[in-house]
């Protein structure tokens, strides 16, 4: 039996409490900003490593994005991934999820071969989790979000995915391949395995694709294939914890809690 | 929680790389067991921490009671004893290194690693805010042809709150000693102390020299640290920075600037003393004489030893990592100093190490104990300066 | 550039909302959008429609129109029974095509999200998720989605004026549902739907609702410290009523009033729940920090000078005594009333 392919979506966002907008560009303020790698796309590459733990696996890390994805990525590849693909190109640019979800649909296909195909749940940045069933979408594939857990039979060609729902969880089962979006925090992102280190993040070769090296339509891509424009950005006022004290009597303070509550919770 | 060994698995691969890993040096220990004798869970348990049989255990190759050697605390107690001068708390250290390589350690701590790879410092906090405690205090960025000394206030001392309160009254008294001081600011490095204790060696160089570069960079040779661990890491665990590195912890610097009437504490303490000597500053680095120096000079402040002291002090269970791993009730160590002080009739436990103060006043809360209370040596210093202002002294 | 299935010049002037269904009543979020969609389309001069897709679900359509639907498309087949994304992408596409609409809003639950997810990419078009806020532009006939990003630091609006139909979704709790009204009435659309198996590609094997300690899951935290003398009943019973789970600091654990797994912290564990609700905790750091990236944390402790609020959103300075029980009851008492 071949190994199972398996391709980790994954991005660099910016940390976002260092975040700030240029009121006049309209833009966010990159320069000085610390990046890391999206949370949840550890949890996702990790559940991948773990599959790997159990099974013969290969893993890709597939990224789209400005060059300096790069060094920050390779950290992946540290901790277990066996390739990673960047597709990093100007034209790239500017996409919302609908051009960010065809391009990386492109990217898959050129891979080819793939059996699974991994994302974290959300992002830190734009936390809309379209992500996952975008992809699905583009490349005609079912699709499991959620999950915090997987079990996969690569003979019969089926993974179970257990999966959160409201006051408890469900197990799905899906035909491979397949794309599954992975839980934020349900597991613990193993810490680099210093024997790989030094290839990782020297030897490795990264593979950087542009728009000319892949599939794709230009229309479909960067700014020009996306139907969502900003037309506003600002920056919330509040950005530190409110500290804002309630007054009252306890049956006032208790009245101004609760109203509050109903417009927060789930 | 028993320490069962259970039947020795010798694994040939396995006991190369822990020969290799541990540099043969557990090869010495002739298994006398004072080890176990001296070490302080043996003070909370039933079963000791039995130290003989991991070393046994480190000689021959063995990967049970791995919960055990998550236990040690680096306080360092055995290897005072010892009478082979085996580097017992580098052999645990060692044989957590080994865990990570067969990627068997207890869950909360590789969110520890890559918190210091994310966010340099181990708490998870954002590395922007590493400043934000000195708010108002308007620090300078550490610049050799102006300052004295660099002052390393640590991930600890920059991010928990209780802890901030010392960071500040250091200030204070660099300030009162007019002694021209400089910080590397949100640049500071973490001095990666959690990531060795925790055992993961490779990853503490990698960080060790991150920080070395950053020394570099910004011409560092005299450099104070707030926190014992640091200096510790610094003085004993770093490769060589330079001919003119040297790592001074606080507590011998502020003494020597007293000695050398620079700054002067003249308010009136009128209190009992006792002192907890921080494991890595009494036991480990012969810093004992330091904080009861500056004490000896605070006037009206009367000072009691509790019975370990000195170079027997009594470990408050926070080392060797264990800030990252639960201690049941019962068996924290810091309950017994806690008992220690009231039992010298003290009125201010005073250490001079964040991670003490930590866990001296959990178990001083969970104890319910209310005549007692723990200060920095940099506190007392502070409020012995005269002048106090009301947001430096943490109050009760 | 990317074109929609179809241009806003052929669009209906109509808004649809996808009427997710839970158990024997529709998600309230559903409603929530039905009440948001009613004051857009009346601003607008639209037409409001469900979409309502499942198996013998017919009747529900009247819940709808006294939620404000002027209209419910109907895909009733056996096949969409339960909730699968292909299948439900499948006819709500059909569904779609037939009506055309201008708008067309989902709950942004765990299924709303998957389904708009697909859709969006199937139609074409663009999709502003967990919108905060919705606005017409009525002259454009544009809707103008306002969402956060980074935390919640930064808050930008949306739109796609170019593409059809203009999509979002939207949290639970953003929005107010409407009081029903059963003598409105409406009109229902049906759809043939063209359903096999095959488009079904997802298969529920088990569904457990209920047990198991999960914190880091929970939307909810409760957590109770020395403050509350052990009184974890009660907490549990608040838990109850916000769908939510209770934790606590160390104190309590070693004093056995509740289990380990339930300790949150440094050496416990870390939760970034929507709402961390803490009774009578002091806040020391090492506390904080499996909380901390709570997106909003509220502080209820009798002493002012408490190291937690300087952490927290909302403070309140009482006894956690005079709070709790009053809570408990003021909650229960809506509770009833919503369900009344």
């Amino acid at each position: 039996m071949p190994d199972l392919e398996i391709v980790v979506c994954m991005k660099v966002v910016p940390k976002s409490e260092e975040i700030r907008v240029d009121m006049e560009s309209l833009l966010l303020e990159r320069t000085g900003v610390r990046s890391e790698i999206n949370p949840p796309d550890m949890n996702a590459l990790e559940m991948a490593l773990a599959l790997k733990d159990k099974q013969p696996a290969r893993i890709s890390i597939l990224s789209m994005g400005p060059p300096f994805f790069e060094p920050i990525l390779r950290v992946g590849l540290a901790m277990g991934a066996e390739r990673f693909y960047l597709m990093s190109d100007r034209e790239f640019a500017g996409a919302d999820t609908l051009a960010t979800t065809y391009t990386l649909a492109k990217g898959i296909e050129k891979i080819g071969d793939v059996d699974l195909i991994l994302c974290g749940e959300e992002s830190a940045d734009g936390a809309t989790g379209q992500v996952p069933p975008g992809l699905a979408e583009w490349l005609d594939l079912p699709q499991v979000t959620l999950a915090t857990a997987l079990t996969i039979d690569q003979k019969k060609r089926i993974v179970q995915v257990r999966r959160e729902i409201k006051g408890g969880y469900e197990i799905q089962e899906v035909t491979l391949p397949t794309v599954i979006s992975v839980k934020t925090a349900s597991n613990e992102p193993r810490f680099i395995d210093f024997h790989r280190k030094p290839w990782a993040f020297e030897e490795a070769e990264v593979t950087i694709w542009s728009h000319d090296d892949v599939d794709v339509d230009d229309g479909y891509i960067g700014l020009t294939g996306s139907p969502t424009v900003v037309s506003g950005l600002r920056e919330a006022e509040v950005r530190d914890r409110r500290k804002e004290f309630l007054q009252g009597s306890p049956e006032e303070i208790v009245r101004e809690l609760a109203k509050r509550l109903q417009g927060m919770l789930t | 929680m028993t320490v069962d060994l259970g039947p020795i698995e010798i694994d040939d691969a396995l006991w190369e790389e822990l020969i290799e890993i541990t540099e043969g040096k557990a090869a010495p220990c002739f298994q006398c067991g004072v080890c176990t004798a001296t070490c302080p869970w043996g003070l909370v348990r039933d079963d000791p921490l039995s130290v003989r049989s991991i070393m046994r255990g480190a000689q021959l190759g063995v990967t049970q009671a791995q919960e055990a050697i998550w236990l040690c605390t680096a306080c360092g107690q055995c290897e005072i004893y010892c009478p082979r001068n085996v580097p017992i708390v580098e052999v645990f250290q060692s044989l957590r290194q080994l865990l990570w390589e067969r990627r068997k350690t207890p869950t909360g701590l590789s969110p520890v690693l890559w918190s210091v790879y994310w966010n340099n410092n181990p708490m998870s906090q954002p590395p922007s805010q590493r400043m934000d405690w000195a708010e108002g205090l308007e620090l300078q960025i550490f610049d050799p042809s102006k300052h004295e000394i660099l002052m390393y206030f640590g991930c600890t001392a920059s991010y928990d709150s209780r802890a901030q309160s010392v960071a500040r009254a250091i200030v204070q008294l660099l300030r009162a000693a007019d002694i021209s001081f400089g910080t590397l600011g949100e640049e500071e490095p973490c001095c990666g102390e959690t990531v060795l204790r925790l055992g993961h060696s490779p990853y503490f160089q990698d960080v060790a020299q991150h920080a070395i570069d950053i020394f570099e960079k910004y011409g560092v040779t005299k450099l104070v640290t707030l926190s014992p661990h640091c200096y510790d890491v610094f003085k004993n665990h770093y490769p060589r920075v330079n001919d003119s590195f040297k790592p001074i912890h606080y507590t011998e610097y502020i003494a020597d600037l007293i000695e050398g009437k620079r700054l002067t504490l003249k308010g009136n303490l009128s209190s009992k003393i006792t002192f907890h000597d921080p494991c890595l500053l009494g036991r480990v680095n012969e810093g004992t004489h330091s904080p009861r120096a500056i004490l000896a000079t605070v006037p009206d402040a009367h000072i009691i030893e509790m019975p370990h002291y000195g170079p027997d002090t009594l470990c408050c269970g926070g080392g060797g990592g264990r800030m990252w791993m639960e201690t049941p009730p019962g068996e924290r160590f810091s309950d017994l100093r806690v008992q220690e002080a009231l039992d010298v009739d003290a009125d201010i436990l005073a250490t001079a190490c964040p991670l003490c103060i930590s866990c001296l006043e959990d178990s001083i809360g969970s104890m319910g104990v209310t005549n007692l209370r723990v200060r920095d040596i940099a506190e007392i210093a502070q409020m012995a300066l005269g002048e106090v202002s009301k947001n430096d002294v943490v109050e009760e | 550039m990317v074109a929609s299935q179809y241009a806003p010049s052929e669009a209906n002037k109509t808004l649809w909302v996808f009427l997710e269904i839970e158990g024997d009543d529709f998600a309230s979020v559903s409603l929530e959008l039905l009440a948001k969609g009613r004051d857009l389309a009346d601003r607008a001069g639209w037409t409001l429609c469900g979409l309502l897709l499942g198996s013998d679900v017919a009747d529900r359509a009247n819940q709808a129109y006294s939620y404000g639907a002027d209209e419910v498309w109907l895909c009733d087949h056996p096949l969409l029974g339960e909730f699968d994304v292909c299948g439900y992408s499948h006819a709500t596409m059909q569904a779609i095509k037939e009506g055309k609409p201008s708008v067309f809003l989902l709950g942004a639950t765990s299924n709303g999200r998957d389904l708009a997810g697909r859709l969006a990419v199937r139609l074409r078009t663009g999709l502003n998720a967990d919108c905060t806020d919705l606005i017409l532009d009525e002259d454009r006939g544009v809707l103008v989605s306002e969402v956060t990003g980074f935390g919640g630091g930064v808050i930008a609006l949306l739109e796609s004026a170019e593409h059809c139909p203009q999509m979002s979704t939207v949290r639970p709790g953003v929005f107010v549902p409407n009081k029903p009204d059963p003598s409105r009435l409406g009109e229902l659309v049906e759809i043939k739907v063209k359903l096999k198996e095959a488009d079904i590609r997802s298969r529920i094997v088990e569904r457990h609702v209920g047990k198991g300690v999960d914190l880091t899951q929970a939307p909810v935290l409760i957590c109770g410290g020395r403050g509350i003398d052990g009184d974890f009943e009660s907490l549990r019973e608040l838990a109850a009523l916000v769908d939510g789970e209770v934790g606590a600091t160390r104190p309590p654990v070693d004093e056995g009033h509740i289990e380990r797994e339930r300790q949150v912290g440094q050496t416990g564990v870390v939760c970034r729940p929507k709402v961390a609700l803490n009774f009578g905790i002091s806040g020391a750091f090492h506390f904080i920090v499996g909380i901390q990236d709570a997106e909003t944390i509220i502080a209820i402790n009798s002493d002012p000078k408490a190291p937690i609020f300087d952490h927290a959103d909302y403070c309140i300075v009482e006894d956690t005594h005079k709070i709790l029980p009053e809570l408990i009851k003021t909650l229960k008492r809506e509770r009833e009333s919503i369900h009344a």
